[in-house]
This record gives structure tokens, sequence and C-alpha cells, in this order.
């Protein structure tokens, strides 16, 4: 059960961006892209995600857990993803960002959710907490915790710790990276840092073509 | 801002300091004087013993809420049908040509369109309606004030998008916000649902003053409901209008009483609907989970797009078509004769056009000057404090400011005429251009200014060969909407210059009620006509300059 990315072509207008390019992330690895500026790392996350703006077109097939999801909106790929920014909603505290990701279900079970979410990311007293409030480390964590608590079947990263300040990096990148094996998520993070890379077997570097 | 680098220094605010007057002085006046009205015992007593206010101020609610709680559900549907994405450009580019076109000339192209002997029931009869006669529909001028209702709901739809649009334009919110809805996207909410449980939530307490705005510009509005709102009774704005224009100063002063009634109606509602903004209910619903059907996607989200727009281009061509109307027995579709008449009466009467061109171009250029002056030198404390009273002509009824605005030109020996004129037009154009060129002129980067100072040039020259001519297309645009502005007074137009000096709007209101109808359309497609010049001839002037093409 993984995540399977064959891409023949992704291009904006008459540009290529990347090519003949085929991954295979099995559950619980997180395999790293890099590349310059302007390689197509973050237009291959948003072909995967399925927010590709219409000036790309990508040519290539997407499946996830055996299932096609590349001809399936947003919504409906159950495909997270973490930008360098967290992203939390500034209209919201910690706990409503947080119940917001999780699925419908009895008001009890959700609210349960995400009290766990909080006891995890060592957070109980935030909840009712302005996420403007919280540490850099603490919303990059509360953000995370929002994705997987939408019970993605994989995880896209798209420079999550660009942001942090070093020592925060590692700390996150610990994390994270634990987070995701332990729950056997597929993981494609896209980086300029060499000490984001989680398995130097599974790194892929694009070049400008 | 370049001032900001300058330390306070006593010797140079003498100009901030005479700029301010030279706006605060007439403004605080005209105030003043409106409030000395309140204190006509005689007059309120008056007031309440006509039988009409209670109905009318009841019609001033119901058009005025029904109109703007409309105008949201209409904005924010479009929003969340259209941003982000190619739709939401195409809406953001349609924004300026609806905007320009000026309210009262709307109503009376929409009157056109829907009058029981208008064109959209000519299109239909008598094959559909078997209507060989116009009915006798009340459609225009309607009891009910639906056609006051549809009216200020066209209008203030786009101006309620342009605002969002700001907000969503901008690089910092703009990019953010489309990344919180990708994210809500991949948390299984559908577009439609992300839209409203993300973003709006976000976007609608920073529309909450252009929200306060359309809600007291449709309780308050005068010229609009004069061509197509109720008569029996009027909106209180128009029975105060109608007794502040009686020769019975008893009448008149009962007038600036029931526009001050008014004003405390706005207040109320102004401030319970900013008081709202914040309120703990907007959030509490926007987390329960579901996440919508990505089935249920709407067919067409272009739709209201195109309905706008079609009926925009409704009213513009029912205006044309108008003006050059002869002979046009109702169920015909086009008309029997098509003449120039009105035109030449039109250019018979030169003076109307070269007052209005004469008002606007002197206004504009008068706030324009003062805008920038004021944006140059001013210290950023003193600018917070005087745009308070820069705006008050925007925030009071346009009824009630016109009062005050009477007694001062009185008070000046300026009342009937021109230099009154030129004065309450220029003071209600200089909020309006203060608004537009302020995001530009604020945000110049201040570097620019150290740059040129360290290549010996003096502050004239850095201004003259440098920030203005780079601030050209702002400088332009403001110029524009001040003129736009001008154009469109009708209560100061009238009422300053105690009906001598005519302009295309007093002429189309005027006529609007009368049986002209061709020289009707023809004023009021001069009074969009005029401004959308001035729009087009400023964006041509302020394009950006072409280099031509480098040598290897």
């Amino acid at each position: 059960m993984s995540l399977q990315l064959s891409v023949a072509r992704l291009s904006l207008g008459e540009t290529t961006l990347v090519q003949d390019l085929h991954l295979d992330v099995p559950p619980g690895a997180v395999h790293t892209v890099m590349g310059d500026s302007g390689s197509g790392k973050s237009s291959l996350l948003a072909a995967v995600c399925g927010t590709l703006a219409p000036v790309f077109r990508f040519e290539g097939k997407v499946t996830l857990h055996g299932r096609r999801i590349d001809t399936l909106p947003t919504e409906a790929r159950r495909v997270g993803i973490l930008f360098q920014d967290d992203l939390l909603f500034a209209h919201m505290t910690v706990r409503e960002n947080l119940l917001f990701a999780v699925p419908p279900g009895p008001r009890g079970e959700r609210e349960a959710a995400v009290a766990q979410a909080l006891a995890d990311l060592e957070l109980p007293g935030f909840a009712h907490a302005d996420p403007a409030t919280l540490s850099g480390g603490q919303r990059a964590r509360v953000s995370l915790m929002r994705a997987l608590l939408a019970q993605p079947q994989a995880l896209l990263l798209d420079e999550p710790f660009s942001r942090l300040d070093a020592a925060l990096r590692q700390r996150m990148r610990d994390f994270v990276f634990a987070t995701v094996r332990a729950r056997g998520i597929p993981v494609l993070l896209v980086t300029h840092d060499e000490a984001d890379v989680a398995d130097p077997a599974r790194l892929t570097r694009l070049t400008r073509l | 801002m370049a001032t900001a680098l300058r330390p306070v220094n006593l010797r140079t605010l003498w100009l901030p300091a005479l700029l301010a007057l030279a706006v605060a002085v007439p403004v605080a006046w005209a105030a003043v004087s409106a409030m000395a009205a309140a204190l006509d015992g005689a007059a309120w007593r008056g007031l309440w013993q006509q039988p009409q206010w209670p109905r009318a101020l009841a019609m001033t609610l119901w058009t005025g809420l029904a109109a703007t709680a409309l105008s949201v559900a209409l904005s924010a549907w479009v929003l969340s049908l259209s941003f982000p994405g190619a739709l939401w450009q195409r809406v953001v580019q349609a924004l300026p040509p609806m905007l320009a076109v000026p309210h009262a000339a709307f109503a009376i192209g929409l009157a056109f369109l829907i009058a029981p002997s208008g064109w959209l029931l000519r299109a239909v009869s008598p094959w559909a309606t078997g209507f060989d006669a116009p009915p006798p529909w009340p459609t225009t001028q309607d009891p009910w004030g639906l056609g006051l209702i549809a009216v200020l709901v066209a209008k203030e739809v786009p101006f309620l998008l342009w605002a969002a649009a700001t907000q969503l334009q901008r690089e910092d919110t703009g990019l953010r916000w489309a990344r919180e809805l990708d994210a809500a996207r991949s948390m299984g909410y559908t577009p439609q649902r992300a839209w409203w449980r993300v973003l709006w939530p976000q976007l609608w307490p920073r529309l909450a003053g252009p929200l306060v705005a359309v809600l007291a510009y449709s309780l308050t509005v005068v010229d609009m409901a004069l061509v197509i709102g109720p008569q029996g009774p009027p909106t209180l704005a128009v029975l105060a209008w109608q007794w502040l224009l009686d020769a019975d100063a008893a009448v008149n002063a009962q007038g600036a009483a029931a526009a001050w009634l008014l004003a405390g109606v706005v207040a109320v509602l102004a401030g319970t609907l900013w008081a709202l903004r914040h309120a703990a209910h907007w959030r509490a619903r926007w987390t329960a989970g579901s996440r919508g059907h990505s089935a249920r996607r709407h067919a067409a989200p272009g739709a209201p797009l195109i309905a706008l727009a079609a009926l925009y281009g409704g009213v513009m061509l029912a205006l044309a078509l108008g003006s050059l109307a002869g002979a046009w027995p109702f169920p015909q579709l086009w008309p029997r004769q098509w003449g120039l008449q009105a035109w030449q009466s039109v250019a018979a009467s030169a003076a109307t056009l070269w007052t209005t061109l004469a008002l606007a171009a002197l206004s504009a250029l008068t706030a324009l000057a003062w805008a920038v002056a004021w944006l140059e030198c001013a210290p950023p404390a003193w600018d917070s404090r005087l745009r308070r009273l820069v705006y008050l002509p925007l925030l009071l009824p346009s009824v009630l400011w016109v009062v005050g605005l009477h007694r001062l030109t009185l008070a000046w020996g300026l009342d009937a005429r021109f230099a009154g004129l030129w004065l309450a037009h220029s003071l209600a154009a200089a909020p309006y251009v203060l608004i537009a060129l302020s995001p530009a002129y604020l945000g110049f980067d201040p570097r620019y200014a150290q740059v040129a100072a360290s290549l010996r040039k003096s502050r004239f020259t850095f201004l003259a060969r440098v920030k203005w001519p780079l601030l050209r297309a702002s400088l332009l645009a403001a110029l524009a909407v001040g003129f736009a502005v001008s154009v469109a007074q009708y209560l100061p137009t009238l009422f300053v210059g105690a009906g001598r000096f005519n302009t295309v709007t007093t002429e189309a209101v005027t006529l609007a009620s009368g049986a002209q109808r061709p020289l009707t359309a023809a004023y009021a497609w001069l009074q969009w006509l005029l401004p959308a010049l001035v729009f087009a001839l400023a964006a041509w002037a302020g394009r950006p300059r072409r280099f031509a093409k480098g040598h290897p």
C-alpha cells in the first residue's frame, strides 16, 4: 500500500519542468525531492494534491493504495499537505483548527480526538489559545497534527522546516518522521536542505530541463 | 512614507497646518451647522405631527436592510463560486466598468428596461404576454420599494466585490488564503464548503467598513430613490429632501429634523453591524466537520457574473437606444423612428455640459492637489486624526450633510455661486481621492528618496522626476475618481447652487420624473460617459512606459 507517482511530463506552457519520473513511496517512508528553484518541485506536489494551476499541464498518473487519484478533485484524494507556512486559520482557536480537520462523527468522539491530539502535542492547555500566540515550533506541530487528524492516506511536505531555526528544525524533523512512520503514511518531502533527507536511498534530484 | 524619515520640525509644520485647516474648517463648520439644526424644538414637534414619517421610516428600513442583506448574500455567493481561479480574475476585470456607472444613470436605465412600456416587456410582447398596450403594472416607483431594492443591489454587489478584491488581491492575504483553501480541501472539504468555513469568516470582518457604507448608502440615498423608489410614502431621505426644498422655513426645519432622525437610525444600525463583525457566533458554527458533497458542484459558476454583466449591458444599451428613439409605439421592440433631437437639445444647452465639466475638473484637481500635498507633508499622527473629519461627508446622510453645507455657503456668502459649488464638490471629492491615492502614496518605497538624496537631488527634483512619475497611474486614477464623484453630485449641486446651476446629473434626475424619455436617456448616458472618458484617458496616460527592445 503506497503512493505511486508516474510523470510522463509536467509542463508550464512550452517549458517542460519534469519528465519521465517514477516514484514509489511505501507506507511510513519519506521520499525526498530536491532541486533548484524553478525545477518543478512544488508543482510536482501540487499535481499529486490536485491544486495545480490551470497554466500547468500534468501528463501522468498518481495512485494511492492502488487507487488512481489524479482524476479526483483535491478533497476526494485523501492527500494531506503542509506548506512552509503553518497556515493555521487565524479566525479559529487551536482547538477549532484541529476540530476542523476531524472527519464528521459524533461530537464526543470528535472532541476526544482533538483532546488526544493536544495531549500528543504536549499542548493540553492551549486548546482555546489564539494560534498567533504560539511559538513557531508549536504552530508547526499543530499544523502537522491538523493534517493528520483529517486521516490522510499520504502526506506532502512542501519545505515545512525551512522557516524554523536550526535547533527546532531537527526536533520537528524527528517529530514528523516518527509520527508518519508510526502511522504508516507515505510522505513526499520537497526541500532545499540536505539535512532534511530522511533516507538517502529515497532521494530524487530534479534539474532544470 | 517619506515623511516618516524626517524628524518633526516645527518650522516645517506650517504647510500641513494650513492644509489641515483648509479642509477641517469648512467640514467642521458644515457639521456644526447641521448639528445646530437638531436643536430646533419646533422642527421636531412639527416632524412628530406629520403622519408620513413613520411609514417613510418603515419603508427606509425595509428597502435599506433588504438591499444590504441581498447585496452581501449575492457578493458572498459570487466570491464562493469564483475565488481563487481564472473566474475570479474575470470578475475583477469586470468590476471597474460596472463601478463607473453612476447610481442615478443606472436607476434611469433600469427604469427604461423594466417599465411597463420598457424594453423587457417589449421583447416578449405580444407573442408571450398578449399585451398590445403597456400593462398598468407598478414596476417602477412601486409601492413596495422592490425597484429601489433591485437597483441598490445591482449597484452595491460590484462595490462589495471590489472591496473584497482589495483584500483578496493583496500579496500577503490573497496567497495565504488561497493556500488555506488548498489545505482545507486536502482535508476533504469541497471548494464551496472550504470557502464558507475558512475564508468567509476571515474576510467578512475586513469588509465591515464597506458593509457599513453600503447600509448607510442604502438607507439614505435620494437621487436613485427619486427616480425609481416608492412615492406613497417615499423613503425618509426623500421625504426630508422634499421638505428641505420647501419654501416655508418651518417645513424646511422639519426636513432638517427628519435628516437627523435618519442619521440616528443609520448610526444605530451601522453601530450594530460594526459590533457584530467579531461576534463569537460567526466562528462557533464553522467547525461541525461536514465536508459537503463533492459531486454537487455548481453547474455554471460564471452564471452570476454573466447575469450581472448582462444587466449592466442591458441598462446602458437601453439608455443609448432611448436617447436615439423617436416614435416608438408599444409593443415594437425597436423604435419606428430614430432621431438626434435629444442630443441636439443637449448640445443646445451646452452651458449644462460646460458647468459639469468645469466643476468636475476644478474639484478633482483641487482634491488631488490637496491630497498629494497632505500625504507628502502631514505627520502620520495628524493624518489619522484629520481623516476622521475628511471622511465625515461619507459618514453623514447626504441629506443631512447638505443642510450643513448650505448653511456654510450662506454664512460665507457663497450661496448660489459657482465658488460655493466648487467648495461643495471639492469637499465631496476629497475623501474619495484620498482613499484612492493613499495605498500607492503611502506604500511608496522610501529608499527611493534616500537614493535621490544620495545623488544630491533636491526634494522637489525627487518629487517631480522620480516619485510623481512613478506614481503617475495612481495620481491619474485618483483624479478620475474625483472627477466621477463631482459629476455624480446631485443634492449639493441643487441645494448649494439654489437651482441656478444645472449639471448632467441634476438634469437627468429632474427629467426622469417627466415624459421626455429621449432627453432623460441622453443626460443619463452623459452622466456615465463623461467619467468613463476621463477614466479611459487616465488609464491611457498612466500606462507603463514602453522601452525599446535592447540590442544584443
